[in-house]
């Protein structure tokens, strides 16, 4: 476990949110200090992708307790855009696929508003092609998916590494990847890990949503939270990811009851 | 008062253009005995034939009363333009340019392609004096207007118009440009291409109306291709009439065996547009795609109607169609495939998605399809709503405000259809016409 | 196709024979004094006359519709009889004194009528020719409030129901087969239950076609009040003959606040030979009005029979919030032509509503899903989706779809899919080299292909539902 302390990035307190009058987030407390990696991992269905849209601020979801500040600002009372610009990042699981606008345009007007609401400068077109194409390099991708539509026709692991592009080009302070290695055979894993170990820094933080413990092998986080049932339900450190590749999630919730028996 | 026929349709017949052509630059039509029969026929047929109503299955959503309450006259004599009027208009890559205005051929703004280079695009009535037999053989085959009052109508009027023919084996290399500018207000024009590809021919063909007036002008256009065995025919329809004009127009196209035949119609002006696209798999192995977008505001109507043709086997349909309906316009779309008896293997696949963009828009679709084969793969969906709450979201998440989110995803939308023209200048002309359409400013 | 495929389908009719009973039928034609006589048969009141004399009255003023993709020669209107019960010996006092030769023709149908003998948990009302033989369990409904029985008993017993929901739903001028009925409408169901009873059996009609003549013109109306719900169950058969006959009934359901109506129909009305001889012309109004908030109505079909089939079940959805929904298997063979679907008609808001169709043809049939889907300006936020599926059996056949998409409100999503798919020598041949038999192969992809409609059905119609689609299509597929 990372001993240095950053400061605080996001500090989550008995966060609870429904969809269509069901909780399905029961109250989730986390702390994510810069410089740190956090892992969440839990079966299908605990909560994971759901925590995640709810940070970024999914209108799907209604939130109904609880708080989340980013930076001490709070989070919740935030657009999603207005997150974004903050510094707040998510990785899609499932990136939407927008035919009719080219990849490049997509991708220079995100990174012109999102600059611009830190108050720096724009780029025009010909810079910006210059500054993508040297982050494209960094994911192995072919400049000419800059011609294309925004993920349309990709293959999953064009996608995702199109969200990691995205990531290293918006330069955000906390980017929370939801199941980023779903879908990725070896090579690509390799390649879009190796651009998340790149883009970590000490000023900023890698939040990882996944099931698997293999991209944990290539991005080594400092803490592992499981989540079931809409909580996180147990921490450890990276040993416990290990663990749960072993072992399953069903020894989980013995674990984490006996936790809470040592407890009282 | 003649008590057979309609007195619009009777208006619209009572002064026929002469043979002779209405401005001196103008070559005139020979009195071809099978053409005068064929407009005597026309104006026999327009003048007992009803203007549809709503009744009638195929104008169930598009009420043509404000059509039939607005009188047109004829062209007496078109203005001559200037070069620099068709500047705006200008397609570089073209070749040939054939230009009409208010329906006259103007021989000094077009640059035809006389015979000898495997490419013919001239005047019709230029070619009634070299293109005789062709003619003969082609003219009304596959426009058949003795059920349709349009067409009668305009085949009553037939004396000139656009003849592109592709020579057997030759691929034409830069599209031809036919190009109607409307100058005049409360007059009808009865614009008519005929498009021949010989066997293994490649060719594309950019149709062009555009409006230099806002008042009200009907354009009742027919259009006939005939792609032989092997050919490769590209359409475009570009439809940017004038806000206040009327636009009724069938495109009927023969697809020979082993032929394509890519479609792709653009309705962005006309405050009543009306496209019949009727394509006929007149062979074995042929492939058809067609591509359309309506995009409309105000109190537009533009009225979409396809009819997929499978007559034999082994033939590839693939249409989307898209419509984007704001202010209180109204887009329709029925779209008809029909695969015939022993038209196996045929595969089909259509798709029609809408954007209703105000409170006061409205849509009308009719996706038809009609299988009498059972070897076939068909599907047809029709989606109508607004933009995707999911794709909305994307875009905020990296840093859009919802405005500009809801403008992109209309604009990529429209972009989609409009990036399918296979002429690069005529997509960045037409993505900036939608990107103002479509207020997306932020990727401009 | 080949020869087992055809003879996997070719089942012959199973309910074909004719009872010979003693029957009251008048002479054919149609005029007002034949609406008289019925209307005096049936002891109306004047109202209920006034009703058919309107109806009949604006009749006359209309033309059959020719838009459906359906082919006939001309009815001739004047050649049918509009009247036709078997003679009742005296007013029954119980079941057991029904005419022997009627209980054993139900109980040759499978609808047996003592309640003993009866389907456990299902009321059944019988229609035979143009009158209600008999209705089972009314009194064990009747301790709950619900009210089962036939129309003319309704008519005289609760009048004030009747005349408060008659034509609501289906105006008396509605559509010419519509109008027709309303002129001459001799029996049918009549199902009430109120506010807040959940009716405790399902409630059945079984509709018999027996005079060669006759026309049936049977009329249902149910009414759910508030919280109410109820499943009703309608079946379908007739004799063969070489003639066709005319079959044109008017289904009304009426769903006021919180209620919920599930209809369902299996029709196996004598379909014709297989030369495309006889058979009945099923010329059908049904509609439902999701009346009230947070109703739901929901119909589910499957039709087998009939020479020709024109029906368009319909919800009009004009609660908030209220639900619609059509499931529908519709099978031809031979020469059956069949042109059905449904309306959605979206008033209120957050109305939704669902379509499952899926039509299978064989042989030289014709087989057409229509379907309306209509969002008004005043419904923020409606939902439909539809799936209309065919599957083709043989080269002879035809399948289409014509949806009619009509949206007026920007924040409504409709979304219509259809396709098509086909049973072929390919598929068995796949199948049979996996140890899979030809009538099993075609069994198992046909109930792949209804399945969503099938899941919808109760339990023992889902059974006998799926027994007939195997009849019928035994034979066509090889």
């Amino acid at each position: 476990m990372s001993a240095s302390v950053g400061k605080v990035l996001l500090a989550v307190k008995g966060l609870t949110a429904a969809v269509g009058g069901r909780n399905v987030l029961k109250g989730i407390d986390l702390t994510v200090r810069a410089g740190e990696v956090h892992a969440i991992m839990g079966p299908n269905g605990s909560g994971k992708s759901t925590f995640s849209k709810v940070l970024a601020g999914h209108p799907v979801y209604e939130v109904t307790g609880g708080e989340a500040l980013f930076d001490g600002v709070d989070l919740l009372a935030l657009t999603p855009e207005a997150r974004a610009r903050a510094g707040f990042f998510l990785g899609f699981q499932y990136p939407v696929e927008v035919p009719g606008v080219a990849n490049a345009q997509f991708l220079r007007l995100a990174y012109n508003t999102v600059r611009g609401g830190r108050g720096k400068d724009e780029l025009d077109p010909l810079e910006f092609d210059d500054f993508v194409r040297e982050k494209m390099k960094l994911l192995e991708m072919d400049p000419a998916f800059l011609d294309r539509s925004v993920n349309e026709g990709f293959s999953g692991g064009e996608k995702k590494r199109n969200e990691i592009l995205q990531m290293a080009l918006l330069e955000p302070r906390l980017a929370l990847l939801d199941e980023t290695d779903s879908g990725l055979d070896i090579d690509a894993l390799r390649i879009v890990a190796g651009g998340v170990n790149h883009l970590r820094s000490a000023d900023n933080a890698v939040v990882l949503v996944t099931h698997y413990q293999r991209l944990l092998n290539y991005i080594v986080p400092d803490f592992v939270h499981v989540m079931d049932g809409g909580r996180i339900v147990l921490t450890g450190g990276k040993e416990l990811a290990l663990e749960l590749e072993a072992r399953g999630y069903d020894w989980v919730e013995e674990a984490a009851r006996s936790k809470a028996a040592r407890a009282a | 008062m003649n008590d057979v026929g309609h007195p619009f349709l009777r208006g619209l017949l009572a002064r026929r253009s002469p043979l002779t052509p209405t401005t001196p630059t103008a070559p005139t039509a020979p009195s071809v005995s099978w053409l005068l029969a064929l407009r005597a026929e026309a104006l026999e047929r327009g003048s007992t034939l009803a203007v549809p109503t709503t009744r009638d299955e195929d104008w169930r959503f598009t009420d043509l009363v404000p059509l039939t309450r607005t009188g047109f006259g004829p062209v007496t004599a078109a203005p001559s333009l200037g070069a620099d009027a068709l500047a705006p208009f200008h397609i570089p890559e073209a070749g040939a340019r054939l230009v009409f205005v208010d329906g006259c051929f103007s021989a000094p703004l077009s640059v035809i392609a006389a015979q000898g280079g495997g490419l013919f695009a001239g005047s019709l009535a230029a070619a009634f004096h070299t293109h005789d037999e062709l003619l003969h053989t082609h003219l009304t085959r596959l426009a058949d207007f003795r059920d349709d009052a349009f067409m009668a109508v305009n085949t009553a009027h037939l004396h000139d118009g656009a003849l592109i023919v592709a020579e057997a084996g030759h691929a034409v290399p830069q599209p031809v440009h036919v190009l109607h500018i409307s100058t005049l207000a409360d007059v009808a024009i009865h614009p008519r291409l005929l498009v021949v590809a010989y066997r293994d021919s490649d060719l594309t063909v950019i149709e062009d109306h555009v409006s230099l007036h806002h008042g009200a002008c009907l354009s009742n256009a027919v259009s006939e291709i005939a792609v032989a065995a092997g050919a490769r025919v590209r359409h475009i329809k570009l439809q940017r009439a004038g806000k206040a004009a009327f636009h009724v127009a069938t495109t009927t196209t023969h697809v020979e065996r082993d032929a394509r035949y890519h479609a792709v119609g653009i309705a962005l002006g006309a405050r009543l547009s009306r496209e019949n696209l009727h394509v006929v798999q007149a062979g074995t192995g042929t492939d058809c795609q067609l591509d359309g977008l309506a995009l409309i505001g105000g109190r537009q109507i533009a009225d979409t109607h396809s009819f997929v043709d499978h007559a034999l086997p082994d033939g590839t349909s693939c249409q989307l169609h898209k419509c984007i309906a704001a202010g209180a316009a109204h887009a329709v779309f029925n779209g008809r495939v029909l695969v015939r008896e022993g038209a196996q293997r045929t595969n089909s696949a259509q798709q029609c998605r809408s954007l209703l963009l105000s409170g006061k828009a409205h849509i009308d679709a009719k996706p038809q399809l009609e299988i009498f084969a059972d070897d076939v793969k068909c599907s047809h969906g029709a989606a109508i709503g607004q933009l995707e709450a999911d794709e909305v979201f994307y875009l905020r998440t990296r840093g859009l405000d919802e405005v500009a989110a809801r403008n992109i995803l209309t604009y990529a939308f429209a972009a989609e259809i409009v990036g399918r023209i296979p002429v690069r200048s005529v997509v960045e002309r037409l993505r900036a016409e939608v990107l103002q359409q479509t207020g997306a400013r932020e990727i401009a | 196709m080949s020869a087992v495929l055809q003879s996997l389908i070719d089942q012959p009719y199973q309910h074909g024979f004719v009872t010979d009973i003693e029957s009251d039928t008048v002479p054919k034609g149609l005029d007002e004094s034949v609406i008289r006589m019925i209307s005096l048969k049936k002891n109306e009141p004047a109202w209920l006359l006034d009703f058919r004399l309107g109806a009949y009255r604006h009749w006359l003023t209309m033309t059959e519709p020719t838009w459906p993709n359906v082919h006939y020669p001309k009815i001739d209107f004047q050649d049918i009889s509009y009247y036709s019960a078997p003679k009742p010996k005296a007013k029954l006092a119980s079941m057991d004194e029904v005419d022997p030769e009627l209980l054993r023709t139900f109980e040759k149908l499978g609808v047996p009528l003592h309640e003993r003998a009866a389907l456990a948990g299902v009321a059944v009302d019988v229609i035979f020719d143009s009158v209600s033989v008999a209705t089972t369990y009314k009194k064990k409904l009747a301790e709950v409030g619900v009210i089962f029985c036939s129309f003319s008993e309704a008519v005289h017993e609760h009048p004030e129901l009747v005349r408060r929901y008659l034509g609501t739903v289906i105006p008396s001028a509605d559509n010419f087969y519509a109008a027709l009925n309303s002129a001459v409408f001799t029996d049918g169901s009549f199902c009430f239950i109120p506010r807040g009873v959940k009716c405790p059996m399902e409630l059945s009609t079984y509709f018999r076609i027996n005079t060669q003549e006759s026309g049936q013109f049977e009329r249902t109306l149910i009414i759910a009040e508030e919280g109410a719900s109820v499943s009703y169950l309608e079946g379908c058969t007739a004799p063969r003959f070489d003639t066709n006959q005319l079959h044109a009934a008017v289904v009304e359901l009426v769903a006021l606040d919180n209620a919920d109506i599930k209809y369902s129909t299996v029709q196996n009305w004598y379909a014709g030979d297989e030369n495309g001889l006889g058979g009945i012309y099923n010329f059908v109004t049904k509609r439902g009005l999701c009346k009230g908030v947070n109703s739901r109505i929901s119909w589910t079909q499957v039709e087998t029979g009939s020479a020709i089939t024109w029906k368009y079940p319909s919800c009009i959805l004009l609660g908030d919030n209220s639900v619609g929904e059509f499931y529908s298997v519709a099978l031809t063979n031979h020469y059956q032509q069949a042109d059905t679907g449904t309306k959605m008609i979206h008033v209120g808001r957050n109305t939704r509503s669902t379509i499952v169709s899926k039509g299978i043809s064989a042989g030289h049939s014709s087989n057409s899903y229509r379907g309306l889907v209509k969002i008004g300006p005043r419904a923020e936020g409606a939902r439909n989706y539809s799936q209309c599926d065919s599957m083709l059996i043989g080269q002879q056949c035809s399948a289409s779809t014509f949806p009619y998409l009509q949206v007026q409100n920007h924040t409504a999503k409709v979304e219509h899919e259809a396709t098509t798919s086909r049973i072929g020598e390919e598929q068995l041949f796949y199948f049979a080299s996996r140890g899979i038999g030809n009538e099993e192969a075609v069994s198992m992809i046909i109930n792949g292909f209804v399945k969503d409609v099938f899941t919808q059905l109760p339990m023992e119609f889902a059974v006998e539902a799926g027994r007939l689609l195997g009849l019928k299509l035994e034979g066509s597929v090889g």
